[in-house]
């Protein structure tokens, strides 16, 4: 990697934020590995600026570094909203190269992942003290919300008083269950949407609107 | 020398707290983590020798070189840990079964790994190395015995540096090459954060007030 490249690039990166003035609210997308965050950020980037944000797949921790749409537009009852996105690598308390190796994944590659993932998870955390105004936690609604990593991610957004959505992902799979994720926070609004169908987007717009505007 | 400004090649003790407003020299704000001990400049054959250095040898060779301002408490911590038994995570990582894939693959990797970083950090690198550590390098590959097994997933005189990374950043514990166990407070806590983690211990921090992230 070259690390010259970077310093220089994040040089015209803190240029650019001086510069700046008036910026859109930064929402972070939040969530385990796999819960859809992608295809959700994906969703909203096409929808309302015709571009996509990051490739989705199913193995997990495809997305290693953060990655920001900027001046998402998003028109709710005659009321402009904009927004910056930033799609966040999915945060996890343990990364093993073994897990990839089930996605036919060579073991090189699978170590590399499992290295920038981890990377990715200090990047996301890192965001999260310091870089967002609100959160969307994105959950996979058929499996189980009880987690170490939930518990402390709301935790840490509750402590911030950062205003958060909770989204209670594919809904279109068999075992969804909204209602087990709505009684894991309540102290959150959830709301159920599939991020690849695109069902119930326009209650998820209204409340991005809502929450963020 | 735990840290080093990439830009001008300053270095700091570790946990200095001038790095946290970027480095006082050229403002650069982004430092390279670089455990106690480890060089590039060991050649690949020497790196076999390396690795039969037990963990425990390394850290009290190198212990008493340790920064001024680290702290007598991590010194005493850390050695006990480094000579006792290996951890539940270690053992779980290296049970014989899971190595179906060819250890060949190991080495290659390890040692593409170790020459990408070299072509891209060899200059930044090369000026600030200290003669204090390049002395102490030598010595701890003379001191090795090739007592350890080969076939071991960890790769070569890497138990050290792991646990030094481990004692200085517990923030990411590297259980073996492609196994991490993160502290999800502790990354959230810090105000600097990893961005680029480097299996033989190395790593590369960016303060944060110079941070931003890619934009598509
Ligand atoms: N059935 C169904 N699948 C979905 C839905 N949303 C996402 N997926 C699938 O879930 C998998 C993971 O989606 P991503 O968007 O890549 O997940 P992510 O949260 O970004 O994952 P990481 O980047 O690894 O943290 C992909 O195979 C998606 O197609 C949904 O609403 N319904
Ligand atoms: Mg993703």
């Amino acid at each position: 990697m070259g690390l010259l490249t970077n310093l220089r690039d994040s040089i015209s990166r803190v240029t650019d934020g001086l510069f700046a003035d008036d910026e859109p609210k930064r929402i972070g997308i939040y969530g385990p590995p796999n819960a859809g965050k992608t295809t959700l950020a994906n969703r909203i980037a096409r929808d309302w600026t015709g571009d996509a944000v990051g490739p989705e797949s199913h193995i997990p921790h495809e997305t290693r570094r953060a990655r920001r749409k900027e001046n998402v537009e998003i028109e709710r009852n005659g009321r402009k909203v904009t927004i910056d996105i930033v799609d966040t690598p999915g945060v996890t308390t343990k990364v093993d190269y073994k897990e990839f190796l089930d996605h036919d994944m060579e073991k090189d590659d699978a170590v590399r992942r499992s290295r920038e993932a981890t990377e990715g998870v200090a990047e996301a955390m890192h965001w999260l003290r310091e870089d967002v105004d609100g959160v969307i936690y994105v959950l996979d609604s058929t499996t189980d919300p009880f987690t170490q990593v939930n518990t402390m991610l709301i935790g840490i957004i509750e402590s911030q008083d950062l205003p958060a959505l909770i989204l209670a992902n594919k809904t279109d799979l068999e075992g969804s269950d909204v209602q087990q994720i709505a009684n894991a926070f309540p102290q959150h609004e959830t709301i159920p949407l599939s991020a690849l169908e695109g069902d119930n987007m326009d209650e998820v717009y209204t409340k991005i609107a809502e929450y963020f505007g | 020398m735990p840290h080093q400004c990439t830009s001008c090649g300053r270095t700091f003790p570790d946990g200095s707290k001038e790095m946290l407003s970027g480095c006082p020299d050229c403002g650069g704000n982004k430092f390279q983590f670089k455990p106690a001990g480890a060089t590039d400049d060991v050649p690949a054959d020497d790196a076999g020798r390396a690795s039969g250095s037990s963990p425990a040898d390394d850290a009290t060779d190198r212990r008493p070189s340790a920064p001024a301002d680290a702290t007598p408490s991590d010194q005493a911590e850390s050695t006990p840990n480094d000579q006792a038994e290996p951890t539940p995570s270690e053992q779980v990582g290296s049970t014989p079964s899971d190595a179906d894939a060819p250890t060949e693959s190991d080495g290659t990797e390890q040692i593409a790994d170790r020459s990408d970083e070299d072509t891209a950090q060899a200059s930044a690198r090369s000026e600030v190395v200290s003669p204090d550590e390049l002395d102490r390098a030598s010595r701890e590959v003379d001191a090795a015995e090739p007592s350890q097994l080969a076939d071991e997933e960890t790769q070569p005189g890497i138990d050290a540096l792991r646990d030094e990374l481990n004692d200085q950043f517990e923030s990411i514990r590297i259980v073996s090459p492609g196994q991490y166990e993160l502290n999800l407070m502790e990354l959230y806590d810090r105000q600097e954060y990893i961005i680029s983690l480097q299996e033989d211990g190395r790593y590369v921090i960016e303060m944060p007030d110079a941070w931003g992230i890619q934009d598509e």
